[in-house]
């Protein structure tokens, strides 16, 4: 039998092979996301049946808060880690089928709006970043993955610009370790400061989607909020992540001028080979559903698919989140970044107030 | 004809982003040629 099996393994193609190892954890992320959706569910109901005043947790704070305490509290076994890993591909999945929640129109108007305001927040977030870095002593490049990584999109640029300006794989993880715990105290504090000062559904969206770094805790962010919120966060973030290659493409144009770098051969190839795939399929199936390509029931089926595609996204946010393994990584990194992301927090609330009584959103 | 040792390297060479946007593109297929109905959540 055993022979048959290592037959098997050797005679399976790799791309199948490959596909068969993501299996666990896909499927844990499922478990995961499932067991959120059953908590909200179960709480919703009881609290209804009892007539008790419960706020209502969405089933993505359960799923997040499930995930982490799995990722913290116990070692999830190395066969499960690649499949956790695809949570970045569901949610790419998910952003593209939630262009049929966007007409076009919607989408020009509101995401015209945000790149004005992501062009403000990309500077002054760069800027800020690579300030505090001098003032704290941190090498160039690694100030330089931590402001490319707090102004664009988190780690998806933080890996972008690390081949662009030749930083070293420890740079790169410092800076990555940096943005993802802040990003999970970003989870939790934005919906709390929204609140407070409530904010309306698009406010909130628009300013998570400004001051989240990575995309899938800006997304999580706004869903916690509300769904509106989520939706609006989506659309900005999309036209933050759309700026990656302009980004990227000046720190590699910088760096060669400073002898840093090598030369950049092709800005237009350059910029092409960086622009997010993802946010083109979006726009292709928001089009699609402007050209009434899609029924009202064919709509409603792809929101749901995209909800699902979420549900792994959320749940694998919490369980890739060990925080034991990110402070072993040093602690000045993540005073900057706590420090930056403090104040490009105030940063983009400016902006979004200010752009609530110019534009209304 | 070196088909088979060329298309993994062709498939290698396609990034998650492109993949994921596959993926969306033959879902809302389905979803428009009615293979896929009613989605439940």
């Amino acid at each position: 039998m055993s022979d048959a099996i290592l037959q098997a393994k050797t005679q399976a193609p790799p791309f199948l092979a490959r596909l068969a190892s993501l299996v666990p954890g896909i499927a844990l992320l499922a478990t995961v996301g499932l067991l959120g959706k059953l908590l909200e569910q179960t709480i919703n109901g009881y609290c209804k049946a009892h007539r008790i005043v419960f706020p209502n947790i969405e089933y993505v704070l359960w799923a997040i808060l499930i995930g982490l305490v799995i990722a913290n509290f116990t070692r999830i076994p190395e066969v499960f880690q690649a499949g956790i890993a695809t949570y970045e591909f569901w949610l790419k999945v998910g952003i593209v089928l939630l262009g049929s929640r966007f007409v076009l129109g919607d989408v020009l108007k509101l995401g015209g709006i945000s790149l004005i305001l992501v062009v403000v927040e990309i500077a002054g977030s760069l800027a800020l970043m690579l300030w505090l870095g001098r003032l704290f002593g941190l090498k160039p490049k690694l100030a330089s993955l931590l402001a490319v990584g707090t102004s664009v999109c988190g780690v998806s640029a933080i890996i972008a610009a690390q081949a662009a300006i030749d930083a070293d794989d420890e740079d790169s993880a410092l800076a990555i370790a940096a943005i993802l715990a802040l990003g999970a105290f970003a989870l939790f504090a934005f919906p709390v400061v929204g609140h407070f000062l409530h904010m309306s559904d698009r406010s909130f969206g628009v300013w998570t989607g400004l001051a989240v770094d990575n995309t899938a805790e800006t997304i999580a962010s706004g869903a916690i909020y509300s769904d509106m919120a989520g939706k609006v966060a989506i659309l900005v973030k999309t036209a933050r992540n759309a700026m990656i290659g302009f980004v990227v493409l000046g720190f590699a144009i910088h760096g060669s001028r400073r002898g840093l770098t090598g030369q950049v051969q092709s800005r237009t190839a350059f910029l092409v080979a960086k622009f997010p795939r993802f946010v083109l399929g979006f726009l292709a199936v928001s089009l699609l559903l402007s050209l009434h390509a899609f029924s009202r029931e064919q709509v409603a089926a792809l929101a749901n698919l995209s909800r699902w595609a979420f549900l792994l996204t959320f749940a694998g946010i919490g369980l890739r989140m060990d925080f034991r393994r990110l402070f072993r990584q040093g602690l000045r990194p993540f005073a900057v970044g706590a420090l930056g992301e403090v104040l490009i927090a105030f940063l983009t609330l400016g902006l979004v107030i200010g752009a609530n009584a110019v534009w209304k959103i | 004809m070196s088909e088979p040792t060329d298309r993994p390297t062709g498939t290698r060479n396609l990034s998650l982003d492109t993949w994921a946007v596959l993926l969306a593109f033959l879902l809302a297929a389905l979803v428009r040629l009615g293979l896929l109905k009613s989605i439940p959540w």
